[in-house]
């Protein structure tokens, strides 16, 4: 109870801080100009190292409601939807077939622009907030996700696409948290997703809608960055970018250890 | 048990390994070829594939690891003169040239798609054949040795089709006056399975070298481990330079578990007769293969996969 008084009190310190200069960092519109309230929005942790001690990161999606007119917290007037999307990648799904007794890779197929993190928050499940079709025009939920055009294929395209949303889902590269966001107050709500040790670097974008009576009312846009860092780092670009010198840096650590070894072991 | 989680990031497998399993795998496979004498990239990369790195880095990696691993065991050859450094460099032009082939063949096998199934089945049938061989020659050894028979004398100097060819070369230390090419192909063979499966290659190697070109057994073992040197650091350049799939923080894990378990491993080898080792290793091989052979066989629990194309 302590510990979530002072992250409410911390939250309300930096919403305020966030109200009174609206234009530090994050794009606020209101989407309908019929509609009053706006929402604004940032996460915990604008950039991630992911260093040799890397195994994941929780961040923090908060934000708060301007001009909320909720008057009680359970009254239930909003929905939030928070969409992390990371860098786009394109992904070979390929499906093993029986050849001869043994199980082998059959010919894949290639979606082009898969996101190499998608997760999807919210306070209700999506559908109960807002209609297919307008989940569809966000590019909210995993079902309407356009993944780009996939290569040629004979093979039904249905099970190479439902394959790939569960094999990232087990990978927790793609997460769907139905009740991932709440409302603390009249105004204020959070949400955590958890980003785990396999996220592909890049900058990812943090989409926060806000919906009443399943419109949009409002959304607010921000982006983290998640990047590797210190000796991640160093071997990561040296071995993309220098490959030669990278290979050499292995061979000389091998003979080196190698030497060492010998010298520190011999008994003659 | 005392399990510590310390958890370590590879930078280019992109995944966390725990670090005292890596290091314990280095170790248990750096004992395992010190106590054998052999190079143990033929137990380590499978183990790395079943421990979840990809086949692809799990061969770079391994061939980078035994290039610290034979330099140890070149240094104790060295100082026993048992190092022909002609026969060397012949075998080194070889397998420079297996080996860039043996690179190029797994970059055209990844981009299909079929570059862990061409691994498996390769480790497969040579583990399965060196295995059952291996067992079958130890297993009758043991029995002759109960039985009180002498171990059969090998017939050696006899000249066979091998000393028609041409352009021949002295070799003063290994006393052979032979042609350069079953050298060079020796080495191109075992450049190629160096690059395509990261082993030294030390098990075809070596009873090349000692059936073939007759070589004395003891320059053999030293120059086989001397030239296993420059074939797995030219595999882990190439590979790293095309195919970007060199892990360096894994090899080094590896190397340092490898180093310390080599030396117990020359140990407890001591203690062991070369016929009761040569079986059990025999059925390690073994156990390898129908471990991999299994893998092929059985329904997977997920026929799906997916790869991004950036990694391949």
């Amino acid at each position: 109870m302590i510990a979530m008084g002072t992250t409410i009190i911390r939250l309300a310190a930096i919403l305020l801080a966030v109200s009174l200069t609206p234009v530090l960092a994050q794009k606020t519109a209101a989407e309908e100009p019929a509609s009053q309230e706006q929402v604004q929005s940032d996460v915990s942790m604008r950039e991630i190292a992911i260093q040799s001690n890397f195994t994941g990161v929780e961040i923090l999606i908060f934000g708060s409601v301007d001009f909320s007119d909720s008057r009680t917290p359970g009254e239930g007037a909003y929905d939030v939807i928070a969409v992390v999307r990371g860098p786009d990648e394109p992904i070979i799904v390929r499906k093993k077939e029986r050849v001869a007794g043994i199980w082998v890779n059959g010919p894949g197929k290639t979606y082009g622009d898969v996101p190499g993190f998608y997760a999807v928050l919210s306070t209700r499940p999506v559908r109960a907030i807002a209609s297919d079709e307008a989940l569809q025009e966000l590019g909210i939920g995993l079902i309407d996700l356009d993944f780009g055009r996939g290569t040629a294929s004979s093979t039904p395209e249905q099970a190479y696409r439902s394959a790939m949303i569960r094999l990232k889902k087990e990978k927790q590269l793609f997460q769907e948290h139905d009740d991932g966001v709440t409302f603390i107050g009249r105004s204020l709500f959070r949400g955590t997703v958890a980003l785990p040790v396999n996220v592909p670097t890049g900058r990812y974008t943090v989409d926060v809608y806000l919906f009443r009576d399943g419109e949009v009312a409002s959304n607010s846009q921000g982006s983290l960055m998640v990047t590797k860092a210190g000796i991640e780092e160093i071997l990561y670009d040296l071995a993309f970018k220098y490959p030669f010198i990278y290979g050499l840096l292995g061979v000389i650590i091998a003979v080196m250890c190698g030497l060492v070894g010998w010298f520190a072991f011999r008994r003659d | 048990m005392f399990y510590p989680m310390i958890q370590i990031y590879l930078p280019i497998a992109e995944i966390s390994v725990n670090l005292v399993v890596m290091l314990g795998l280095g170790a248990t496979v750096g004992f395992l070829s010190g106590m054998f004498g052999v190079g143990g990239g033929f137990l380590l990369t499978p183990l790395l594939m079943l421990s979840g790195i990809p086949p692809a880095i799990a061969v770079a990696t391994g061939a980078n690891q035994i290039v610290g691993t034979s330099v140890s065991g070149t240094l104790a050859q060295w100082r026993r003169g048992n190092v022909d450094l002609r026969m060397g460099f012949v075998l080194i032009v070889g397998g420079v040239a297996g080996a860039v082939f043996g690179v190029i063949l797994l970059k055209i096998l990844r981009e299909l798609g079929q570059a862990g199934l061409m691994i498996s089945l390769t480790y497969v049938a040579f583990l399965g054949t060196i295995g059952a061989m291996m067992l079958w020659e130890s297993v009758n050894a043991i029995r002759r040795a109960r039985a009180g028979k002498p171990l059969s004398a090998r017939r050696s100097g006899q000249h066979n089709w091998i000393h028609g060819l041409p352009f021949k070369m002295r070799f003063p230390h290994s006393r052979l006056y032979i042609s350069t090419i079953p050298p060079l192909v020796i080495g191109c063979v075992v450049g190629l399975l160096a690059s395509f499966l990261g082993v030294g290659g030390g098990f075809i190697m070596v009873p090349a070298l000692i059936y073939l070109l007759r070589m004395p057994t003891n320059v053999v073992v030293g120059t086989s481990i001397f030239q296993i040197i420059f074939i797995t650091a030219i595999v882990t350049l190439l590979h790293a330079t095309f195919n970007y799939t060199l892990d360096i923080m894994l090899a080094f894990l590896l190397i340092i578990g490898g180093v310390i378990g080599g030396q117990f491993g020359v140990r407890a080898g001591q203690k062991l007769r070369g016929e009761q080792l040569r079986a059990l290793l025999a059925l390690m091989v073994l156990c390898v293969a129908l471990r991999i052979l299994f893998d092929l066989v059985l329904t997977p629990s997920d026929l799906f996969s997916i790869v991004p194309v950036a990694g391949l």
